[in-house]
């Protein structure tokens, strides 16, 4: 099955910091992804990168087989990549609806996606009239998820989903990636292994700029030696 | 039983009672003058004309500051050329008329014109400088006006450093005989161009316009071409700040050269920062205190008024951030820590804030 994504020999600078330096992955149609590796390692300037925000000087990214490099992230975004960023990037003077609204690609959007929107995340109906600077950290994550979903995205790019949120936050987050899966393709970028391993299928490892390791999320469940020596988790 | 939903005159009753107050102003103030209505309708009440005089001076204080509020309030683009915009308008206007012999329909399509020219200029920077480089670059563009129009070379248009006089306007809106009808069209115009910048800023558009205010990385990660949003302000902006420049060379008998210098944008500014910074509300009522403001302390204090007028714009600053609207809005005085958020939502306005920066970044 061709991929959806595929990234070959990524390299990425911020400022005169060469941050990303030689990524390369392929990302499987339908399923989640997960980028592992500690932190600094280039995980979220991946993604970034995939959007344009970061944009690389040397190598490719083919997105359904066209190539997106040298995109800008508006145009990268409009081909139909869904990204959320890490720290809850939502617009904090706009209310939950407009929150909503504003990620319209296409008119109707929203009101075609509502009953799916709130049926996978309810706490939002209720809160629907609040600014986005009212809700709490798992309400503004849960908002920053459902956004990206207003729009046909068939790739979605998730940054720290699970950070600083409280357990029992994430058991109804992962439980809402997990239904977004079967729609879309998702590369999730998070730190903590066990949320990633219960929800990713595959996964990358990123070392120092460079992506190291990857395969299917079973086998490296399995292999120990590999967890230790990558993400420092035993 | 469920309460049924306010009626529209429900919704609207302030703008509705202060709409009927302005329409029905200068015949009142002729009231108290003893003049009749008739009196006042043919521009003999002294006292009225006045008030009406007084009043444009505040429509078209009002459909600036709301032209600056489109854009910084509402876009984040942080302009300290906007007094161009509004000079332009009011010159063209009287060179159209005084040295070309324009009639005013035709001034009104070359103003047009003129207005989307100057904001495209302002746009070419756009994509290339944000924030505080932004506000800079367009003082750049604006101090360049203001040197042209004081140029003798072009003096004869433009009245150099003495403003341009002379320009004598259609006597159909003629402030000295016809002030009742210019007051009625100014008035027309700032609720026009109020009605439209409402359903401008609540359309979908005016919805990226905000997001790009709070962060422009994040509505270009949802797709937008922030560019062109941020060029559609600019134009609205612009083509609504050449109409105010336009009004004022129909009722001023002067144009100064001061209307293109960086004081009166700072006057948009505090305008809207004693209204309330992206409420459109504000600057009308910002437009109101300023100029009422500064008409009764120069009256009373004279030259002294200004240290006067600017110690109440800081205190106004200081304990009402959000502006009479905003704190209108919180329907309470404001507390501390409302004042405080209130002050960071200011810095973040002008680019000062580190934490926007850094969630920028």
């Amino acid at each position: 099955m061709t991929p959806i994504l595929e990234l070959r020999d990524i390299h990425t600078f911020i400022g005169q910091y060469h941050i990303l330096q030689g990524v390369s992955f392929t990302a499987p149609h339908g399923a989640i992804t997960a980028l592992l590796g500690r932190n600094g390692a280039g995980k979220t300037t991946t993604l970034k990168t995939i959007m344009g925000l970061t944009p690389p000087r040397a190598g490719e990214i083919r997105f359904e087989g066209r190539r997106i490099d040298g995109k800008r992230p508006f145009e990268i975004a409009a081909l139909g990549i869904g990204f959320v960023p890490e720290h809850r990037a939502i617009f904090r003077d706009l209310t939950v609806e407009e929150n909503l609204k504003i990620a319209e690609r296409k008119k109707g959007d929203y009101a075609r996606k509502q009953e799916m929107i709130f049926s996978l995340f309810p706490d939002l109906k209720r809160l629907i009239h609040l600014r986005g600077t009212n809700l709490s950290g798992g309400q503004q994550q849960m908002l920053a998820i459902a956004r990206a979903l207003v729009a046909d995205n068939r790739l979605l790019l998730i940054d720290e989903p699970s950070e600083g949120l409280a357990p029992v936050v994430i058991e109804g987050l992962m439980s809402a990636i997990r239904q977004l899966a079967a729609d879309s393709t998702v590369i999730l970028v998070e730190q903590n292994f066990l949320v990633a391993s219960q929800l990713a299928e595959h996964y990358v490892i990123i070392e120092e700029g460079r992506s190291v390791k990857s395969g299917r999320m079973q086998d490296l469940v399995n292999d120990r030696a590999a967890i230790h020596r990558y993400l420092g988790a035993a | 039983m469920t309460p049924s939903a306010p009626s529209f005159v429900q919704q609207h009753r302030i703008a509705l009672i202060s709409l009927v107050t302005l329409i029905l102003l200068p015949f009142i103030v002729g009231v108290f003058e003893g003049a009749s209505p008739l009196e006042v309708w043919s521009n003999r009440s002294g006292a009225s004309k006045f008030v009406q005089g007084l009043a444009i001076e505040i429509f078209i204080l009002a459909l600036y500051a709301l032209s600056y509020d489109l854009i910084f309030g509402f876009t984040g683009l942080l302009s300290f050329g906007h007094s161009m915009f509004f000079a332009v308008g009011a010159y063209l206007t009287g060179i159209a008329i005084k040295s070309f012999g324009l009639n005013l329909w035709q001034t009104f399509g070359l103003l047009m014109l003129a207005a989307v020219v100057q904001a495209l200029l302002f746009g070419i920077v756009l994509p290339r400088v944000k924030g505080i480089t932004f506000a800079l670059v367009t003082l750049g563009m604006s101090s360049v006006f203001h040197i042209v129009i004081m140029s003798r070379e072009l003096g004869d248009y433009t009245g150099a450093d003495v403003g341009l006089q002379g320009v004598i306007v259609p006597d159909f809106i003629s402030p000295a005989t016809e002030r009742l009808r210019l007051y009625f069209v100014a008035l027309t115009i700032l609720v026009l161009f109020y009605l439209l910048y409402r359903r401008f800023v609540d359309s979908p558009t005016g919805r990226v316009c905000k997001a790009i205010r709070e962060n422009e990385g994040r509505a270009q990660m949802l797709g937008y071409n922030t560019f062109l949003f941020k060029l559609t302000a600019l134009t609205l902006s612009s083509i609504t700040a050449a109409i105010a420049g336009a009004l004022h060379t129909i009722y001023q008998p002067i144009v100064s050269p001061d209307t293109a210098g960086l004081g009166f944008t700072v006057t948009a500014l505090l305008i809207i920062l004693i209204g309330g910074v992206g409420t459109l509300n504000g600057a009308l009522v910002g437009a109101v205190i300023f100029r009422l403001l500064d008409f009764g302390l120069r009256r009373y204090l004279g030259e002294s008024a200004s240290f006067i007028n600017g110690a109440i714009y800081v205190l106004i600053v200081l304990f009402l951030p959000y502006g009479i609207v905003g704190a209108w809005q919180l329907k309470a005085a404001p507390t501390f820590q409302q004042m405080r958020q209130g002050w960071q939502r200011l810095l973040e306005m002008f680019g000062l804030s580190r934490v926007r920066r850094a969630s920028k970044e």
